[in-house]
C-alpha cells in the first residue's frame, strides 16, 4: 500500500519532468553550467598547485641569486657550509645571440652547471637525449626548441659579443621550470658546460650562485639580509666581487614560483566569476520551480482535496529539484573536468609546465557535489513551501480568476505611453508584468554585461597604461651600446645615418638602496640623460623635473616610488653605487614605466659619479621631432642602426624599434582578456537560458491572451513579434543597468587584473565601445532566447486557449 | 448586383453585404455563410462523441441569426466552426466563397481579423492595453488603415458603443457591460461584415444584456451579419431568425 502511493508520486514527478522536457533541460543545463564553471576553475587550480607549484618546489628553487666574479665550483660548497644556507649551486650565464638558418637572430643565454645529474638548486630535467652536454654541445630548453623548431642532432650557431660565431650540437631537450620560459622572456636557454664556454673563448669559472636559504624563507626582507651576509662574510672576504642580492621572479617572493602572485590573482578573479555563475543558476532554478508550482496550483489543490498533506506535496517537488540537481551534476562533472584540462593545459603551455594527470581532484568533486545538491535545494525550498501552502478552496476557485487585477507602478507608468502601437505596448507591458521574475533574468544578463564591459575596460585601461608607458619610449629606434662606448663616437655614427635628427645618449648605472641600519635593500637602475631630453615625454606625478646642475637630486619613476612605499618629495635616499654610498634628494616622481624601479639624474652628474668620461650605454634615435616614423620605417632604421653600430664596434645588441615596446605588454593580457570574455560569454549563456525560461513561463501564463490575439487577427509573425520584442525589452532593461553599474565594476576588475599581473596601480579607462558592443550582443541574446518561446506561442491554437470557458 | 462576391482574404476588399435576405442558396447563388454537411466528432477517451451532425445552414448577408439549444447541444461548437477556431471533422464551411478551413492557422487569423469580428462571453480584453488600444490592435495585425488614422477610427467605434469616455483606462477599471461594449468595438475594428458571438450577454445582468443586444441590432441595421449564441430565449426571439439545435442537429431554423 505504502509502496504504491510512493510510486504514484514518482509517476507524477517523472511526468512533470518529462512532460516539460525543454524546461527541465533548461534547469539541468543551468545547474550544469554553474557547477561546471566551479569545477573547471578549482580543478585547474588543483592542477596548477600540484604540477606547477609542486614540481617547482620539488626542484629546490633558489631563494636568492648572486652574480659573482668568476669562481670555482668549490665556492658553492663553501657557501653551502654556511649555517643559514640549505644548498648552493654554481652556474655560469653568458649572453649570446642565436643565429637561425635564415639569418634571423634571437637573444639566448648559454648556461653552464658543473653536473647536470646532481644539481643542488633549481634542478632542471633532461627530457630527451644526452643527460649532460659534452664539449661543443648544448641542451636546449623545450619551449624555445618547440617555438624555433630546434631538435636533437641540429647544429645551432651562436654569436658572441665580438661577432665570432660558433656551432653547437644540440644533444638534448631540457625542461627548466626556473628560467622564464621563451613565451615570456623571448630568450633561448642553452645548457652547456664550462669547457664549451672556454672553447668559445669565455673565461673559466662560474659567475652565478643560486642559493636555497635554510628554512626556505618566503619574505624578501629575510632573504635579502641573509644574502647580504653571504656576500659580506664569505664572498668578498674570499676575494670575489659580488653584485647585489637578487630574488628570482616577477616581483615574486623568495622560494615561490616566479609567477605565483599573478597566477593566484587571476584564479581569484575567476573564482569570483564562478560564484556569480552559481548565483545565476540558483536563480534560474527558483524561477522554474516557481513557474511549475504556479502552473500546478490547481493540481496541488486537487491533491490536497484527496488527502495529501502539505509536506507530502512539498516532498514531491523537493524530489523534482533533486533530480534536476543530479542531472546537472552528471553533466557538470565531465564538462568541468574537460574545462579544467583545457585551462590547465593552456596554463601549462604558457608557463612551461606539465599536467601529470588529468584527474578530478577529490576536493573539487566534493565541492561540485555539494554545490549541485545544496544550492538548488536551498533556493527552491522557500517557493516550494510557499506554493504548497495554498488551500484547496483557493486553488480550485480563486486561482487564475483575478489575473489582470493588479497593475504594478511601472505598468501604470508605461500605460501613459499612448503613442505606442498596441503590439509594442503589449510587449513592453509584458516585460514588467512579473517583476521578481524579470528581476532575476535582468540581474543575470546584467552580470554578464558587466563582466563583458569590465573585460573590455580592463583592456582599455591597459591600453591607456601602455600609452602612458610608451611616453618613455619617445624614439624611433634605440640600441644598447657595448661597455666603454664613447658618446661623441656614438653620436657621430648615428648622424651618419640618413634622416637622423636626434641621437640622444644615455648612461646607466646600477645602485642598491641602503637601509637606515646600513644593510642593503632593493636594487634600482640609475639613468643619466640630458635634462632637456626629447626621447622621453615625462609625466610628472609630483615635484619637478631635473635641471642642469642637479648634482644630488633624483627623479624617481613610479615603479620605484611604489617599491619604496611612502616616499615624498624632499626625502633622502642613500644609494650605493659601485662601492660608495651617497645621499640623494628626491625632487620629482615620474609616472610608471614598468621597466623596473629606476631613478633619473642629469647625464653629466651620473658620468661624474661613475667616473667615466662621455659614457654611452644607450642611444635613442629620432628621425623627426614631430611624430614618429611608421612601423616599417622604424624596422628599416633598426636594421641600419644595428649594422652601422656593429661595424663601428659600438654595439652588438639588437636595435629596438618603438613599436616593439607597445606589443611587449599586451601578450599575457590578451590571454587573460580572452578568458574574461569567455567567462562573460558563459554568463551570457546562462542569462540567455534564464531569459528563455522566463519567456517560456510567460507564454504559458499568457496562453489566453495569445488566443485572443489570434482571434482578432494576429498572424504567426505578429505573435512571434510580440514575444520576441518582449525578450528584447528585457535585454535593453538589463543593458540600462549595465550602464549604471559597469563603471564601478569595470574599475574593480581592471584594478584586480592589472595589479595581479603587473603588480602596479591602475590608470582606469572605461570602455564605452564595450558598452555599445554589449548593447548589440544583449539584444541578439534577447531575440534568440525568445525564439523558442515565440515558436511555442505560435503553435497554440485559439481553440486550446479559449477551451476552458 | 453581385451576390456573395468572392473574398480574397489578402486583398484590401471586404465581403460585400446585402441588405436583403429573400434570396436563398437555392436560387443558384451561394449564401454569404454556407455550412454544408458539417460534422464534428470529438475523439475522447470514452469514445467518439459527435457534437455536430450533418449541419446545413445558410446565412445571407445582413441577417441577425440567434442560435439556441440546451446546454451541450453543440452551439459553441457551431460558432467555433464559423470563426475557424475549431475545424470540422467533415463537410465545408464557406464564407463569401472562401472555404475557410483550407486556410493555414496564420492565414486564418488574418482572414478572420478582416472579415469576422468575434465577441466572447468573458470579453477577453487584453489587460495590459488600454481600452482604445484593445480596439486598435486588430487594425495593427491586419495592417488596416494608415497608422495615424487608427486612433481616430477606434475612438469613433468607442463613441458608437458609448464608452468613449473610458478609452484610455485599463479594461479592469470598466464594468462588465462596458467591457463587453469595448469587446464589440474591437470586433468592429476592421469593419468586418460578419460578427460571431457566443453568449455575449451570459455574464451581464438583464438590463445591460438588453443594451448590448440593442447594439447588435443597430449593427445589423447598418448592414452587418450576426450569428449569436444565447441561452436567453427572449433575446433570441428578437433576432431576425432563430436556429435551434439539439444533440448536434438543427431542429428548427
Ligand atoms: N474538446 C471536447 N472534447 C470532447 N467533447 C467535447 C469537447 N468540446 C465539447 N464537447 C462536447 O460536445 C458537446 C457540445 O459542446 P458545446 O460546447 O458545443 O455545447 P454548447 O451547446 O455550447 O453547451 P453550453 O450551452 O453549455 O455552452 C458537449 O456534449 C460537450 O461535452
Ligand atoms: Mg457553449
Amino acid at each position: 500500500m505504502e509502496r504504491l502511493r510512493i510510486s504514484s508520486q514518482w509517476v507524477k514527478i517523472i511526468n512533470d519532468i518529462w512532460g516539460h522536457k525543454s524546461r527541465s533541460m533548461l534547469v539541468v543545463l543551468s545547474i550544469a553550467v554553474g557547477v561546471a564553471v566551479v569545477g573547471m576553475i578549482n580543478n585547474a587550480r588543483y592542477y596548477i598547485e600540484r604540477d606547477l607549484y609542486g614540481a617547482f618546489s620539488q626542484g629546490t628553487p633558489a631563494s636568492i641569486q648572486i652574480y659573482v666574479s668568476y669562481f670555482p665550483e668549490s665556492l658553492a660548497d663553501e657557501v653551502e657550509g654556511l649555517r643559514y644556507v640549505a644548498a648552493a649551486q654554481a652556474r655560469r650565464d653568458e649572453s649570446v645571440e642565436l643565429v637561425a638558418a635564415d639569418g634571423k637572430t634571437f637573444d639566448a643565454v648559454l648556461s653552464a652547471a658543473p653536473d647536470y645529474s646532481e644539481m643542488r638548486v633549481n634542478q632542471i630535467e633532461v627530457e630527451e637525449g644526452a643527460p649532460a652536454p659534452s664539449l661543443r654541445g648544448a641542451l636546449v630548453e623545450r619551449q624555445a626548441a618547440e617555438a624555433l623548431g630546434i631538435d636533437i642532432g641540429d647544429v645551432v650557431v651562436v654569436r658572441l659579443q665580438d661577432n665570432k660565431t660558433y656551432e653547437l650540437h644540440i644533444q638534448g631537450i631540457v625542461h627548466d621550470l626556473y628560467a622564464l620560459p621563451y613565451s615570456i622572456s623571448s630568450e633561448v636557454m642553452l645548457y652547456t658546460n664550462l669547457e664549451t664556454i672556454q672553447w668559445i673563448g669565455g673565461r673559466a669559472g662560474y659567475n652565478r650562485l643560486d642559493v636555497l636559504l635554510e628554512g626556505n624563507p618566503h619574505d624578501r626582507e629575510t632573504a635579502l639580509t641573509q644574502g647580504t651576509l653571504i656576500r659580506d662574510r664569505l664572498l668578498e672576504p674570499a676575494g670575489y666581487r659580488a653584485g647585489s642580492i637578487l630574488i628570482p621572479g616577477i616581483q615574486a617572493n623568495p622560494g615561490e614560483h616566479w609567477a605565483q602572485n599573478q597566477v593566484q590573482g587571476f584564479i581569484l578573479i575567476l573564482q569570483i566569476m564562478s560564484a556569480m555563475a552559481i548565483f545565476l543558476s540558483g536563480g534560474l532554478v527558483v524561477n522554474t520551480i516557481t513557474a511549475i508550482l504556479n502552473q500546478q496550483v490547481k493540481q496541488i489543490g486537487i491533491m490536497r482535496s484527496v488527502g495529501a498533506e502539505r509536506l507530502q506535496i512539498a516532498r514531491m517537488y523537493v524530489f523534482n529539484v533533486l533530480i534536476f540537481s543530479l542531472g546537472g551534476l552528471a553533466l557538470a562533472l565531465p564538462l568541468g573536468l574537460l574545462g579544467s584540462i583545457g585551462l590547465g593545459e593552456f596554463a601549462a603551455s604558457f608557463l612551461n609546465f606539465d599536467l601529470t594527470l588529468h584527474n578530478l581532484a577529490p576536493d573539487v568533486l566534493a565541492i561540485e557535489i555539494v554545490i549541485a545538491l545544496a544550492v538548488p535545494m536551498a533556493v527552491a525550498l522557500w517557493p516550494i513551501l510557499k506554493g504548497t501552502a495554498i488551500s484547496v478552496y483557493q486553488a480550485i476557485y480563486q486561482y487564475g480568476q483575478i489575473q489582470d487585477a493588479g497593475m504594478g507602478r511601472v505598468q501604470r507608468l508605461l500605460f501613459r505611453l499612448k503613442f505606442l502601437p498596441p503590439p509594442v505596448m503589449m510587449s513592453l507591458q509584458n516585460t514588467f508584468r512579473n517583476l521578481p521574475r524579470l528581476g532575476f533574468t535582468v540581474i543575470t544578463l546584467t552580470m554578464a554585461g558587466a563582466t563583458f564591459v569590465a573585460a573590455l575596460s580592463t583592456r582599455a585601461s591597459l591600453n591607456a597604461m601602455v600609452g602612458d608607458l610608451i611616453r618613455y619610449a619617445a624614439y624611433d629606434v634605440a640600441i644598447s651600446l657595448s661597455g666603454g662606448a664613447n658618446r661623441l663616437a656614438v653620436q657621430r655614427e648615428a648622424f651618419r645615418l640618413e634622416g637622423v635628427e636626434v641621437a640622444e645618449v644615455w648612461t646607466r648605472a646600477g645602485a642598491v638602496l641602503m637601509n637606515p641600519n646600513g644593510s642593503e635593500g632593493e636594487q634600482l637602475a640609475l639613468i643619466g640623460l640630458p635634462v632637456d631630453t626629447v626621447t622621453i615625454d615625462v609625466k610628472l606625478l609630483e615635484g619637478r623635473w631635473l635641471v642642469e646642475g642637479d648634482a644630488r637630486n633624483l627623479v624617481l619613476n613610479e615603479d620605484l616610488a611604489q617599491l619604496l612605499g611612502d616616499i615624498e618629495i624632499g626625502d633622502t635616499l642613500r644609494l650605493k653605487i659601485g662601492d660608495t654610498t651617497r645621499p640623494f634628494t628626491v625632487v620629482g616622481i615620474a609616472s610608471r614605466h614598468l621597466s623596473g624601479p629606476s631613478a633619473y639624474l642629469p647625464y653629466a652628474e651620473l658620468a661624474k659619479i661613475t667616473g667615466r668620461s662621455y659614457p654611452a650605454d644607450e642611444v635613442r634615435i629620432r628621425t623627426s621631432l614631430d611624430g614618429f616614423a611608421s612601423q616599417e620605417e622604424q624596422d628599416a632604421l633598426a636594421v641600419a642602426v644595428e649594422e652601422r653600430f656593429s661595424n663601428a664596434g659600438l654595439s652588438d645588441s639588437a636595435a629596438r624599434p618603438r613599436h616593439n615596446r607597445l606589443s611587449f605588454f599586451s601578450g599575457p593580457f590578451q590571454i587573460i582578456l580572452v578568458v574574461l570574455v569567455i567567462m562573460a560569454g558563459l554568463l551570457g549563456i546562462v542569462g540567455g537560458l534564464s531569459l528563455t525560461g522566463t519567456m517560456g513561463i510567460n507564454v504559458l501564463e499568457r496562453t489566453r491572451e495569445i488566443g485572443v490575439l489570434r482571434a482578432v487577427g494576429a498572424t504567426n509573425p505578429a505573435i512571434r513579434q510580440v514575444v520576441v520584442v518582449e525578450g528584447i525589452f528585457v535585454a535593453i532593461v538589463s543593458w540600462g543597468l549595465v550602464t549604471l553599474i559597469s563603471p564601478s565594476t569595470s574599475a574593480a576588475l581592471a584594478a584586480a587584473v592589472i595589479t595581479a599581473v603587473l603588480r602596479s596601480d591602475v590608470v582606469f579607462s572605461f570602455s564605452f565601445a564595450g558598452l555599445l558592443y554589449w548593447l548589440g550582443i544583449v539584444v541578439i541574446i534577447g531575440a534568440v532566447a525568445s525564439l523558442a518561446p515565440a515558436r511555442s506561442a505560435v503553435t497554440l491554437t485559439v481553440r486550446e486557449v479559449l477551451d476552458y470557458e | 448586383m453581385v451576390v456573395g462576391e468572392t473574398v480574397n482574404y489578402s486583398s484590401e476588399k471586404h465581403v460585400k453585404t446585402r441588405a436583403t435576405s429573400e434570396s436563398k442558396s437555392t436560387n443558384g447563388h451561394s449564401a454569404l455563410i454556407d455550412f454544408r454537411d458539417v460534422e464534428k466528432i470529438y475523439r475522447t477517451e470514452a469514445g467518439d462523441f459527435p457534437a455536430l451532425r450533418g449541419i446545413n445552414l445558410q446565412i445571407e448577408g445582413g441577417e441577425f441569426v440567434s442560435v439556441i439549444g440546451k446546454s451541450g447541444s453543440g452551439k459553441t461548437t457551431l460558432v467555433n466552426m464559423l470563426t475557424g477556431i475549431d475545424h470540422p471533422t467533415k463537410g465545408e464551411i464557406s464564407i463569401a466563397g472562401v472555404n475557410i478551413h483550407e486556410l493555414t492557422e496564420s492565414n486564418m487569423a488574418r482572414w478572420r481579423g478582416r472579415n469576422l469580428g468575434v465577441v466572447f462571453q468573458f470579453f477577453q480584453l487584453l489587460p495590459t492595453l488600454s481600452v482604445v488600444q484593445n480596439v486598435m490592435i486588430p487594425m495593427d495585425f491586419c495592417n488596416m488603415y494608415v497608422p495615424a488614422e487608427r486612433m481616430g477610427i477606434a475612438m469613433n467605434l468607442l463613441e458608437q458603443v458609448g464608452i468613449a469616455d473610458h478609452a484610455h483606462k485599463p479594461p479592469s477599471r470598466l464594468s462588465g457591460g462596458q467591457q463587453q461594449r469595448a469587446a464589440i468595438a474591437r470586433a468592429l475594428a476592421n469593419d468586418p461584415p460578419i460578427i460571431a458571438t457566443d453568449e455575449p450577454t451570459g455574464n451581464l445582468d438583464s438590463k445591460t444584456a438588453n443594451q448590448v443586444f440593442e447594439l447588435f441590432q443597430k449593427l445589423v441595421d447598418g448592414g452587418k451579419t450576426i450569428l449569436m449564441v444565447t441561452h436567453d430565449e427572449d433575446l433570441a426571439k428578437r433576432a431576425g431568425r432563430t436556429v435551434e439545435i439539439a444533440d448536434g442537429e438543427i431542429i428548427r431554423q
